[in-house]
């Protein structure tokens, strides 16, 4: 059974070829468009001698390279996507490539398609927690964005990617298990979400203030990947991925101070950050775009609307977190301080 | 004004012609198109445009739109240009205008024969500061030109370079002058108003300063530019730098009476005077005319800021609001045929310099 990896060589591609090969699978196609980022894959593939370790390069954006990809595979682990850029941007690397892959899926003709399985991985940004008010419980269930183009351009992406691919499902016929992460950190990721807040200047303006921080080390998500991938009764299901210990986000800003470096910030609570985001918005119109709308009172209400969340369904398939979320802190903040003693 | 705009092309720079052209008053987006439909889809959704198409011809003949802005890589524009002015559209060009020279030359053609007309974002020589300069020297402050100085930076970390560094496959790539073709426009067309040969000496040297990056499609790019152009009276020295810091963009015109120092980030104009105070007093005056020039300028800005003229991409506006302008009123376009050809055969020729392989 081949196992296909896009984006494999990004921070969360490695940690899930590392947790297929913990997992005993022997067949993967890691496919990568930088061969800059190749190393810790050739690592792995040297370190797995009886291994069929198959490193693929190309782009998602050919449909020849995907026509690659995607043939002899059982399994698609989709990883790739844009996460930061222009919103043009964004849709192509993570849109269009994804179309591009289904497409490619459709046009193969082994092994059969029904009996090919999509794992695609989503992000908590494609539901719409604003109609349901201020501190809505986010499980599985919960609507899908119905006014994407309010949120933030990579939400947008993401949810146009989600929805596309449903659509192949249904046209193609395929397996398809969506898994939708929170905030997904660790060693080689960033420092904050933007639920912690955002760095204005030399300010960091800190909004998350007491909101649950749906945090997903880099390897419980990758666990969390790999278990959905593998698992018979995963198929046509979604799990929300995040660890079963949630900070706060005050209490992770507090734990980056005290470990990484000192930061100025400030702290905006929810009904000003609401006003605030009022006054941006209006000024944004009346402006016709002279500031941007970095923050809108739907964004905020999206990002700091202080959700609780659930990954009870993802534990009913036998997930369990691999490192605990104090480790996990310890582990990136020790990363990020060696990455600013760096600088 | 009433004119009814259509985009092709829907990338990043799309975003900036959709709302730029509805700042003005009278226009409307009425559609947008790409030959992927996906773009083209989040272009109208994410601006509220009322339809899209992933088939130019099948817009222009539902829509009938005024004008057609092009902004799709430059490979197809003069395809897309004859297709539009077959339509009765005018056009409204992202740089770069075409592929080569000829192709520029048999896309003005193509708009003067079928009486239309046509413009490019040549946005920076429509900013305040820029007009301003103009007016200098329209009004004999500087003299005339003896040389010009115009300098361009770019990064290749930010929105539009990472772009250019994640895949090896843009069409930037593929241009004859890869990445300085998608950036000289800006370099030469500050130029070439002050500069009146249709054929200069030029002399220009590239070279990649910048290191490796993880990223393999940095890895073979040139980013360092330098040309020298010479005409009969007036010299220039054209820089595109992708290393120094801050990314800047200036200009400076050396006059046979005053110097002209033009920031566009800073949005400010200097005038550096000749001096008629003698000795020490001449030595004296200028750091305070100067500092007086910054002061004015700072003011002007925030006055210009608080009347909303401030955006990015307000030279733009400027330039889209004279260009529907003259479509109104069948006046010429604000940017000269002659210097949009002469700006393309001067890049040719720089090309021709610094990629001799690339040439036919």
């Amino acid at each position: 059974m081949k196992i296909l990896v896009t984006g494999a060589g990004g921070f969360l591609g490695v940690n899930v070829v590392e947790r297929l090969l913990a997992h005993g699978q022997r067949d993967i196609r890691c496919f990568l468009r930088d061969k800059g980022k190749a190393a810790r894959i050739e690592e792995l593939a040297a370190s797995n001698p009886g291994s069929s370790f198959e490193i693929c390069y190309g782009n998602l954006k050919s449909k020849a390279d995907c026509a690659r990809a995607v043939a002899d595979v059982a399994i698609v682990i989709h990883l790739a996507a844009g996460l930061k850029g222009a919103p043009a941007e964004l849709f192509v690397d993570s849109v269009v490539t994804a179309r591009n892959l289904m497409e490619a899926l459709g046009a193969r003709t082994e092994p059969p398609i029904a009996q090919t399985r999509v794992v695609l991985v989503s992000s908590f940004g494609v539901y719409g927690v604003v109609p349901l008010g201020r501190g809505a419980h986010v499980d599985e269930s919960t609507p899908i964005e119905q006014c994407p183009e309010r949120r933030d351009p990579y939400s947008h992406s993401k949810l146009r990617q989600e929805q596309l691919v449903r659509e192949y499902q249904q046209k193609l016929g395929f397996e398809l298990v969506v898994l939708r992460a929170g905030v997904i950190y660790g060693p080689g990721g960033g420092a904050f979400s933007n639920r912690v807040g955002i760095q204005v200047g030399p300010i960091f303006v800190h909004m998350g203030g007491n909101n649950l921080l749906p945090l997903s080390y880099v390897v419980n998500c990758a666990e969390a990947i790999v278990v959905a991938a593998t698992h018979k009764d995963a198929a046509g299901q979604v799990y929300n991925v995040h660890d079963d210990e949630m900070p706060t986000a005050w209490e992770y800003l507090r734990a980056y101070r005290k470990h990484v470096k000192k930061l100025r910030s400030i702290r905006v609570p929810y009904f000003a950050t609401r006003f605030l985001a009022g006054r941006l918005e209006g000024y944004h119109r009346r402006s016709q775009g002279q500031l941007p709308a970095i923050i809108t009172r739907y964004k905020a209400a999206a990002a700091w609307g202080g959700n609780t969340f659930s990954n009870a369904k993802l534990r009913g398939l036998g997930w369990r977190p691999l490192v605990s979320t104090q480790e996990g802190m310890m582990r990136t903040f020790e990363y990020l301080r060696a990455q600013s003693m760096g600088k | 004004m009433g004119l009814k705009v259509a985009i092709v092309g829907c990338g990043k720079i799309a975003d900036a012609h959709v709302e730029d052209a509805r700042k003005i008053p009278g226009v409307e987006v009425v559609a947008v198109c790409d030959q992927e439909p996906i773009m083209a889809e989040q272009l109208a959704i994410r601006y509220g445009v009322p339809r899209w198409y992933t088939d130019c011809a099948a817009m222009l003949a539902a829509e009938s739109p005024n004008v057609l802005h092009i902004t799709t890589p430059p490979q197809s524009h003069l395809a897309l240009t004859r297709q539009a002015v077959s339509a009765g559209c005018h056009v409204f060009l992202e740089k770069p205008v075409a592929l080569v020279h000829a192709d520029v030359e048999a896309l003005i053609a193509a708009v003067v024969e079928a009486k239309k007309k046509l413009s490019v974002n040549y946005w920076p020589n429509f900013e305040v500061q820029a007009l301003e300069l103009h007016r200098l020297y329209n009004a004999d402050v500087l003299g005339s030109a003896v040389h010009i100085e115009s300098y361009t930076g770019y990064d290749l970390a930010g929105e539009f370079g990472l772009a250019l560094r994640r895949d090896p496959d843009h069409w930037v790539h593929r241009l004859p002058g890869k990445l300085f073709q998608n950036m000289m426009d800006h370099v030469l067309n500050k130029i070439v108003p002050f500069l009146d040969d249709d054929e200069p000496y030029i002399h220009a040297i590239a070279y990649k300063r910048g290191g490796g990056t993880a990223d393999s499609g940095a890895n073979e790019i040139l980013d360092e530019l330098r040309v020298m152009i010479k005409g009969e009276e007036t010299s220039a020295y054209a820089t595109f730098c992708a290393n120094a810091r801050p990314v800047g963009q200036t200009l400076r015109v050396y006059g046979t009476k005053n110097t002209a120092h033009v920031d566009f980030n800073a949005r400010t104009l200097v005038l550096e005077r000749k001096q008629s105070f003698p000795s020490a007093l001449g030595r004296l005056r200028p750091p305070f005319q100067v500092a007086g020039d910054y002061w004015r300028q700072g003011l002007r800005n925030v006055g210009r800021f608080r009347r909303h003229r401030f955006h990015f991409f307000d030279g733009m506006r400027t330039l889209l609001t004279e260009f529907y302008q003259c479509i109104e009123k069948d006046t010429d376009p604000p940017i000269a045929y002659r210097d949009i050809l002469r700006v393309s055969d001067l890049m040719e020729r720089i090309f021709a310099q610094v990629y001799p392989e690339g040439q036919a």
